[in-house]
């Protein structure tokens, strides 16, 4: 066989294996978030229950977990009990919110009630919020230091050793 | 009915008051006219085939009949027709989702060789198939076969006279 086609073969196999390679290893669904490292989108929305305006920046000086959720997301089930645990843990030194879109408030406010409510939980009308931070599915979890800058991101339900971890960065 | 009304006040009070995060404040003031009626549902509809939806398998948001495609187009729409550029609304969802959202990669880093790679291809193929050309077009004695060594053309010569 002719020893440049085995060359540029070997080539154009080896690059296909190495993006195989690499792309095998990732799920599809998780986007890196250009956000971590900026100052977190500043919003004012509606609190769950009481009907309040909370403004993120209101809890500035104190590291926030902003958690991006919905009453119809089977993993967000899962996830909540770990966040109410945490939040009532960590008590004042951090301050955990959740955002819920593509959702009914009834909904939402029969779902705390049944499962535990530790934290505001503010509605996301017609998704604008999320769309600010990327969202692509729930739950996402952004962890914001005292600063406001989002120092992490989290795809998917955490257990409370991902949380904390990831709270870690938020803390120093 | 009568109660009804103080509530329905705090409602609207309340909805007026909300605030989501605002593309001003990330890609600046809109630098284009603002947009309605046909011309809106045209730009709109081409912006948003611009834009991948971040919870399907590689379809833009104008195609997706998912609730997140159509905040997404909700929101093109809306800077649209507040005046806001293409330019400033690709740059608004880039910076949210990163370039993962833009169905078109921007020349930069890695996602130049999705353009450069198909040319650089190219030219090595055309390259190859010139040079397999050329040696087909070469007289037959030119090149073809290793020049014998004297001894053995003088073994033949030998043979031949004998």
């Amino acid at each position: 066989m002719n020893r440049s086609v085995l060359i540029v073969g070997g080539i154009i196999t080896a690059a296909l294996v190495a993006v195989l390679y690499f792309a095998l290893g990732n799920d599809p669904q998780h986007i890196d978030s250009p956000l971590v490292g900026a100052v977190a989108p500043d919003f004012r929305l509606k609190a769950v229950g009481s009907g309040e305006a909370v403004d993120l920046s209101r809890y500035r000086g104190k590291p926030v977990v902003l958690n991006f959720w919905a009453t119809w997301c089977h993993p967000c089930w899962d996830e909540h009990p770990v966040l109410t645990e945490n939040a009532q843990m960590m008590g004042d030194r951090v301050q955990f919110v959740g955002v819920v879109f593509q959702d009914d408030e009834k909904k939402i406010t029969d779902f705390l009630q049944q499962r535990g409510w530790a934290y505001p939980t503010l509605v996301d009308d017609r998704g604008k919020t999320a769309i600010a931070y990327g969202v692509g599915g729930v739950p996402e979890t952004f962890f914001l230091d005292k600063h406001g800058t989002i120092v992490a991101k989290f795809d998917g339900p955490m257990s409370t050793e991902i949380l904390q971890e990831n709270l870690q960065k938020a803390m120093r | 009915m009568k109660k009804l009304i103080p509530i329905l006040f705090l409602a609207l009070l309340a909805s007026a008051q909300m605030k989501a995060p605002d593309a001003e404040q990330f890609v600046g003031s809109p630098k284009g006219t603002p947009l309605t009626g046909d011309a809106l549902d045209q730009r709109s509809h081409e912006i948003a085939g611009l834009l991948r939806c971040p919870v399907c398998q590689g379809l833009a948001i104008a195609d997706s009949p998912s609730e997140m495609a159509i905040n997404m187009k909700g929101q093109v729409r809306e800077l649209l027709s507040r005046g806001f550029t293409e330019e400033q609304i690709l740059a608004y969802f880039e910076r949210s989702y990163g370039q993962f959202v833009l169905l078109k990669p921007k020349f930069r880093g890695v996602n130049s060789l999705v353009w450069t790679l198909p040319i650089f291809a190219l030219l090595i193929g055309a390259m190859l198939v010139v040079l397999k050309i050329r040696k087909l077009e070469a007289p037959a004695g030119e090149g073809a076969g290793a020049p014998q060594s004297d001894d053995y053309v003088a073994r033949v010569r030998d043979l031949v006279n004998k």
